[in-house]
C-alpha cells in the first residue's frame, strides 16, 4: 500500500513561491498500475520525486510499506531507494559505458545482492523484458530506444521493488514501441504484484491503467 | 571492488582526453620528480661540502702571521685543550721554520728573481749577504738574496694539502711518516729534490743533523715544492722548540658549529692567540648550491600544484559532464561515498598513468637537468675566486669544483616518490570534485531532461 497524506512541496523561484505539489493525498493498493496525467509544469515529476524518496515534501507524509519516507535519514532513504523502489526514466538514463547486463547488476550491487547471484538474475530479467541474449553485453549506445527502455525496466525490477516509478516511460518512443513497453509494465504489475506509478502525456495509454489521476497546478484529481 | 573496477574503466571512457591528460600529468609528475631528485642531490652535496670545506679554524700566536710579527709561541698543551671542545673532530699542529745555507746543506729550488730581490730590499726575505753583484762595475755592495727553503713540522701528515700552503699534496714516491715519529726523516718537494739531486734514501743536513729523505711529493706549484716536511717532534727537537708550535688547524664537525667552537676556543686560550676561520668564504662557495636548492624546491612545489590543478579541472569537467549519471547512481541506491570513491579511483587511475610517464621522465631528466642547473649557477660565480684573496679564492675554487662534481642518484626510490606525488596530486585534485558530487541531488535526474 502506498499512501500520501497532505503532501505539499514549495519551491522558491527567485522572488516567487511555487507550490509544485499542493496538499495532495492519495492511496494506492499494492499491485495496482496507476497513471498520472498532466501538462508540463503541473508537478508530475515533483510528485514522483517525493514518492521515490528523491526529494522530501515541505509538509505531509509519504507512507510506503508502513514506513514514512519523509522521516527517514538520508542513509535510510538511500537504502530504501535501492531495495524498495525501481525507477524508469523517459530518456532511459542507463550508464553509457556499462553493458545492458552490467546496468542491471549495478542496481543489485547497491542493494548488496551477492555477486554470484547478480549475473544470473540480471540475465533472467533481460530475457523477461524481451531483450535477446545476444544483446545482453551491448552498451546502451548499441541498442534501440525500445531496447534501452526494456533494460531500464529490467534495472527497475532488479531488486524486486514494492514500487516502480516511471517518468514518461514511452515519451521517447514511437507509438508502437511505446505500447509494447506499456503493456510490459502492465504485465509486470500483475505478475510481480508491484505497484507502478507512471507519469504520462498519452491519454490512450493512461486509459488502460487500473487508476488514473490528473495533476493540475499541483492539485490531484481522480479520473 | 566493483567501485574500483568502474573507476578504472571510467578513466578510459574518452581515449583522446585520457591520453592528453595523462601526458600532461606525466610531464608535471616528471618535473616534480626531477626537481625532487635535484633538490636531494644538492642537499646531500651541501651537507658534504659543509663537512669538507671551511670547517676548519686556524689558531696562531697573537700578533704573528707567517714569519712576521711577534708575541709568544703557541704550545701543544694549549691545543690539547682545544681538542676537548665539543664538535672538534681533530687538530693538525704545525711548526714552521726556514732553512738557509747557514743552517742547511739544501739549496733553494726557487730563483730570487727581481721579485725576490724586491721583497728582500723591503725586508721580506732572509738576511742578506754583502757580496758584489756579478758582472757589475759598481763599487757599492748589493744585497744578494736566495729564497729560503721552508721546513714544516707536522703531527698529522695524513692531510698535508691543508698544511703545505697551496696546491694538492701528491706523494710521487716513498711513503708518509707517522705523526708521532721522532726520527730525523723527511718528505721533500719535487723541485727541491731535483735541485739538490736528492732521491729516496738520500740525506741532507739541517741544524747540524742528517735528515733522511723517505718521500718525495708534488703539489703542482713551485712554492710548495720547495719545502721539507718533517715530524713535528723531530723539528721541535732540532730547533730546540720542544712543545712549541707555530699554528694549529682545528677541524670542526660542520660549518654550522664553527662559531660555537671559535667562542669556546677563545675562552680556553684567552688573548694569547689569534683565531681565524674560513666559514664565511665557504658559505659563499655554498651559495650557488643553496640557490639551486631554492629553485628546485620552488619548481617542485609549482609542478605539484600544476599537476593537482590539472587533475582538479579534469575531474570538475568530468563531474559536470556526468552530473545526470551521478544523479542516476544516487537514485538507484548508490551512497555519496560510493559515488565519490568511484570518481577518486578514476582520478587516481589517471594520475597513476601519468606517474608511469613521469617516472620515465624523472629517470631520464633528473641527471641532465640537475647538471644544467649546477652549470648555470656555478658559471655565475667563476669570477669570484679570481677577485678574492689567496685563501678565500682557494676555498671558493674548491666550492665551485665541488658543486660541478655533484652526484645525482636516480634509484628505485624514485618510484616511491612518484607514487607519493601521484597520490597527493590525485587526492588534492579530487577533493573539490568530490564535494560537488556530494551536492548532486538525485531528484535532479527527474527534472533535467
Amino acid at each position: 500500500m502506498l499512501e500520501v497524506k497532505k503532501a505539499t512541496k514549495i519551491y522558491k523561484s527567485g522572488d516567487n513561491i511555487v507550490k509544485a505539489v499542493n496538499n495532495i493525498s492519495l492511496s494506492i493498493p499494492q499491485g495496482k498500475f496507476v497513471s498520472i496525467i498532466g501538462k508540463s509544469g503541473s508537478g508530475k515529476s515533483t510528485l514522483l520525486s517525493i514518492l521515490g524518496a528523491l526529494d522530501k515534501p515541505t509538509s505531509g507524509e509519504v507512507i510506503i510499506d508502513g514506513k514514512d519516507v519523509v522521516l527517514m535519514t538520508e542513509a535510510q532513504q538511500v537504502d530504501y531507494r535501492s531495495k524498495k523502489i525501481g525507477f524508469v526514466f523517459q530518456n532511459y538514463n542507463l550508464i553509457p559505458n556499462l553493458t545492458a547486463i552490467e546496468n542491471i547488476m549495478i542496481a543489485m550491487e547497491f542493494a548488496h545482492v551477492k555477486k554470484i547471484e547478480r549475473a544470473e538474475r540480471a540475465s533472467k530479467l533481460l530475457i523477461e523484458v524481451g531483450l535477446s541474449k545476444d544483446k545482453h553485453n551491448r552498451k546502451p549506445g548499441k541498442l534501440s530506444g525500445g531496447e534501452q527502455q526494456r533494460v531500464a525496466i529490467a534495472r527497475a525490477l532488479a531488486n524486486k521493488p514494492k514500487l516502480i516509478l516511471a517518468d514518461e516511460p514511452t515519451g521517447n518512443l514511437d507509438s508502437a514501441t511505446g505500447k509494447i513497453i506499456f503493456d510490459l509494465l502492465h504485465k509486470l504489475s500483475r505478475s510481480e504484484n508491484t505497484t507502478i506509478v507512471a507519469v504520462t502525456h498519452d491519454l490512450s495509454v493512461a486509459g488502460k491503467t487500473d487508476l488514473t489521476f490528473s495533476l493540475k497546478d499541483g492539485k490531484l484529481e481522480k479520473k | 571492488m566493483e567501485v574500483i573496477k568502474r573507476g578504472i574503466k571510467n578513466a578510459f571512457r574518452n581515449s583522446i582526453r585520457t591520453v592528453s591528460i595523462v601526458f600532461i600529468l606525466g610531464l608535471s609528475i616528471g618535473l616534480t620528480l626531477t626537481m625532487l631528485i635535484a633538490r636531494n642531490a644538492v642537499d646531500e652535496k651541501i651537507a658534504s661540502v659543509k663537512t669538507s670545506i671551511g670547517n676548519t679554524i686556524t689558531i696562531s700566536p697573537a700578533g704573528v702571521r707567517g714569519f712576521e710579527g711577534g708575541g709568544e709561541p703557541l704550545t701543544s698543551a694549549q691545543i690539547d685543550k682545544v681538542n676537548e671542545i665539543k664538535n672538534v673532530t681533530g687538530t693538525i699542529q704545525s711548526l714552521n721554520n726556514r732553512l738557509t745555507t747557514d743552517n742547511s746543506s739544501l739549496v733553494s729550488a726557487i730563483d730570487a728573481g727581481s721579485l725576490g730581490q724586491r721583497f728582500n730590499q723591503t725586508g721580506g726575505g732572509q738576511p742578506p749577504s754583502d757580496t758584489p753583484t756579478e758582472g757589475t762595475t759598481s763599487t757599492s755592495t748589493t744585497r744578494s738574496f736566495t729564497p729560503p727553503v721552508m721546513i714544516l713540522g707536522t703531527n698529522n701528515p695524513t692531510n698535508l694539502s691543508q698544511s703545505i700552503g697551496g696546491g694538492d699534496f701528491k706523494l710521487t714516491s716513498g711513503e708518509v711518516f707517522n705523526g708521532d715519529e721522532t726520527e730525523n726523516i723527511s718528505i721533500i718537494g719535487k723541485d727541491l729534490a731535483e735541485k739538490n739531486s736528492l732521491v729516496l734514501g738520500s740525506t741532507f743536513t739541517a741544524y747540524d743533523k742528517d735528515i733522511k729523505v723517505v718521500g718525495i711529493y708534488d703539489s703542482g706549484n713551485s712554492f710548495s715544492n720547495n719545502q721539507v716536511i718533517v715530524p713535528l717532534i723531530s723539528l721541535q727537537t732540532l730547533t730546540e722548540q720542544t712543545g712549541e708550535i707555530s699554528s694549529a688547524i682545528v677541524t670542526v664537525a660542520s660549518i654550522s658549529d664553527i662559531d660555537e667552537v671559535v667562542t669556546e676556543a677563545k675562552n680556553v686560550l684567552g688573548d694569547s692567540v689569534d683565531i681565524t676561520n674560513g666559514a664565511d668564504q665557504a658559505k659563499t662557495a655554498i651559495e650557488p648550491l643553496e640557490n639551486i636548492k631554492s629553485i628546485s624546491t620552488i619548481s617542485l612545489i609549482g609542478s605539484m600544484i600544476a599537476g593537482a590543478v590539472i587533475i582538479l579541472l579534469t575531474m570538475m569537467m568530468i563531474v559536470r559532464e556526468r552530473r545526470r549519471e551521478i544523479g542516476v547512481l544516487k537514485a538507484i541506491g548508490a551512497t555519496n561515498i560510493r559515488v565519490m570513491a568511484q570518481f577518486i579511483v578514476e582520478s587516481i587511475t589517471l594520475t597513476s598513468m601519468g606517474m608511469i610517464i613521469g617516472t620515465f621522465i624523472g629517470f631520464l631528466g633528473a641527471s641532465p637537468i640537475t647538471k644544467l642547473l649546477v652549470q648555470n649557477s656555478s658559471s655565475s660565480t667563476t669570477q669570484a675566486p679570481q677577485q678574492a684573496g689567496r685563501g678565500m679564492g682557494r676555498i671558493m675554487e674548491m666550492g665551485t669544483t665541488n658543486i660541478k662534481n655533484i652526484q645525482v642518484n636516480v634509484g628505485p626510490d624514485i618510484i616511491l616518490y612518484a607514487i607519493l606525488a601521484a597520490f597527493i596530486i590525485a587526492i588534492v585534485g579530487s577533493a573539490i570534485p568530490a564535494y560537488f558530487i556530494s551536492k548532486v541531488r538525485p531528484a535532479e535526474v527527474m527534472r533535467a531532461e
